[in-house]
């Protein structure tokens, strides 16, 4: 661990757990909805950013873990009758333990052929869902059933969401000491450069096989969280387009710092919403304005919307450069490190 | 069922011929800007579109469709390559390669095709373009060829001939191949690097936009169409995605695999075939069938 939270940090968190426990009582129930998946993405896209972001592995796979975390929890639930808080961290787990398996052939590839090796697996692991009918009920969907937690019963979206809401605290705050330990400096120091790295001691296969076990994980619990509120899931959620939409929330927000993530994350999310206010002869435009977005983003914000705004109110135009490693000034800057 | 063997190669080999033109593309972009180009099947996608504008809405001839497609995809390619790309490779600020946004650019653009062909409420319905040569069926044997079948064989042929002369002897080929072994290097000799660029993906442009006509009269045109470049990518993998002819091996290999599949397993198997064999080929052998072996970029 290398320095302590700071103030903003702890904030952030007691702002979260404040939003989760007032904001049920106070908006419509589709504000509440919404803001249940926007959590979701929150710790999909977050875990995503571990190995995007940090470690600079350009990782696919993501979405089948969600899968994962989706089916284990649901099924758990509804064939062996486990508690939600049994049947999700089982589920997290298998999805660790894959990506642990994925990431020993995986962490030999770099590059291109790592996404696409990646990418291929996500598609693979949906078509599993689709087509393994006894489990998963394929393309008819499951449904879910309400689950309870310590007899607190979860069967509306107002009282999953205060639940939601600490898991993604646990999540925040777990990422803020992960990034700051011994291996959140590994990560980035791998990112920079792996042959400096390498000469520097670090273990870099072992150190990338834990980051992608790490991120499978998040994308574990994120499973579990849409089993929370959601009723219902068929495997047309676990496809390319969902995995491009965490992916856009990560580089929109800005990739390598859990604020710009999560900032990119309501950012994105509330899009479609926004864009639905427009007049309906505009609303075939949709598609074509989501691309441009995409495309002019990464022109014109390399580092996404955070780096933007440090920019604005960083002291010093320099802070912009660094802005995805904010290090301490007394300890050393894993980035220096690797130029 | 092994009666349909030698059809099913036979269509193999013809769909395995539109899928290595569309990994030519992926795989001339790549070489040459490092881009991998997620939104070449969206590239085929809104080739065909155009043509079929032309021939629909135009009533256009064959050859001047074919004429207007290939323009239309350069101009495309081009404008995306200096507007976009080159300002975001422009900004590299070490030797590291900035995957990650030109990725995101690449499929950003792809969504910007898609939308712009779902803004007409024309293309709602499935539309079929008419074959670029049609006639009787011929017959070889148990195999049945239709004369698109033929057209795509040749017009393959002809665009790997071109290419390997455009590559092995003509002096701005010579210069693109320069450009994608080193940019730097390529630049002190006087070659104009983003121009090269540009060409490159005006031939990957070009040829997808080809690939579009020749697929659209045996597939049904859809904006979603662009899946097909997994297939692309399968064969781009298999082939070692730096190589041209690996290309060409790779794309005529998916697609004997994927028929044979479909013939002696279950036809639900076809979809998840390419994934699999991008899968296996990179864990066992990344370098691909025809690719150098892979070495990590020096800092």
């Amino acid at each position: 661990m290398y320095g302590r939270l700071q103030t903003r940090e702890i904030a952030a968190l007691v702002a979260i757990l404040a939003f989760g426990c007032l904001l049920p009582y106070a908006a419509p129930e589709y504000f509440v909805y919404l803001g249940n998946s926007l959590m979701m993405y929150a710790i999909l896209a977050l875990g995503l950013d571990l190995l995007l972001g940090w470690s600079g592995q350009f990782a696919f796979a993501h979405i089948a873990f969600f899968g994962v975390g989706i089916y284990g929890t649901a099924i758990l639930q509804q064939r062996y009758g486990l508690p939600f808080l049994v049947s999700m961290p089982i589920s997290a787990a298998a999805a660790g333990m894959l990506g642990w398996l994925i990431a020993w052939p995986s962490t030999r590839l770099r590059s291109v052929y790592l996404a696409l090796a990646t990418y291929a697996f996500a598609e693979c692991a949906q078509w599993v869902f689709r087509t393994w009918d006894s489990v998963t009920k394929g393309s008819d969907g499951l449904r879910i059933s309400p689950t309870a937690i310590f007899g607190y019963v979860i069967n509306s979206d107002q009282r999953a969401f205060p639940v939601v809401a600490i898991l993604l605290c646990l999540v925040v705050l777990s990422l803020q000491y992960l990034t700051k330990s011994k291996l959140g400096r590994h990560l980035c120091a791998i990112r920079d450069s792996e042959h400096v790295a390498a000469a520097s001691g670090i273990d870099v296969r072992q150190v990338k096989i834990t980051a992608f076990t790490l991120s499978a994980v998040y994308a574990g619990i994120a499973g579990g969280v849409y089993v929370l509120f959601q009723s219902f899931v068929n495997p047309d959620v676990l496809g390319a387009s969902q995995l491009v939409l965490v992916l856009t929330m990560v580089v929109v927000g800005g990739s390598g710092s859990l604020i710009g993530v999560t900032l990119g994350v309501v950012v994105v999310g509330l899009l479609p919403e926004v864009l639905r206010l427009a007049p309906s002869t505009l609303l075939v435009w949709q598609e074509f304005v989501y691309g441009l977005i995409l495309v002019l983003v990464v022109m014109f914000m390399p580092r996404g919307l955070w780096g933007v705004m440090n920019k604005w109110f960083a002291p010093k135009p320099a802070m912009a450069l660094n802005a995805s490693t904010k290090t301490d000034g007394d300890t050393v800057d894993a980035q220096e490190v690797g130029r | 069922m092994l009666f349909l063997l030698p059809q099913a190669i036979a269509s193999g080999i013809v769909t395995g011929c539109v899928y290595a033109l569309i990994a030519l593309a992926i795989v001339i972009v790549f070489k040459s800007t490092d881009v991998v180009n997620f939104a070449g099947g969206e590239l085929v996608m809104i080739g065909a579109y155009i043509g079929l504008l032309c021939i629909v809405y135009f009533g256009a001839r064959y050859d001047v469709m074919v004429v207007v497609v290939l323009a239309a995809m350069i101009l495309i390619g081009c404008l995306f390559q200096r507007i976009t790309l080159e300002k975001i490779t422009g900004r590299r600020f070490s030797a590291s390669v900035d995957l990650v946004p030109l990725v995101v650019a690449t499929i950003g653009f792809s969504y910007m095709l898609k939308g712009i062909v779902r803004i007409f409420p024309y293309t709602e319905e499935v539309r079929r373009l008419p074959p670029l040569v049609s006639g009787a069926p011929i017959f070889i044997g148990p195999v049945i060829l239709q004369w698109q079948d033929v057209a795509i064989l040749v017009a393959t042929m002809l665009v790997m001939g071109l290419l390997t002369y455009f590559f092995q002897f003509s002096e701005s080929g010579k210069a693109l191949r320069a450009t994608s072994q080193n940019p730097r290097a390529a630049a002190l000799s006087g070659i104009p690097v983003a121009r090269m660029r540009m060409l490159a993906w005006a031939l990957a442009s070009a040829i997808s936009g080809l690939a579009g006509i020749l697929l659209a009269p045996k597939l049904l045109m859809t904006p979603d169409m662009g899946g097909v470049v997994m297939l692309a990518f399968a064969a781009a993998i298999v082939g070692g995605f730096t190589s041209l002819p690996g290309a060409v091996v790779g794309g005529i290999v998916i697609g004997i695999v994927q028929n044979v599949i479909g013939v002696l397993m279950t036809p639900q198997a076809i979809s998840v075939t390419p994934f699999f064999i991008i899968m296996v080929v990179l864990v066992l052998r990344p370098q691909g069938l025809f690719g150098d072996i892979i070495a990590l970029k020096k800092v």
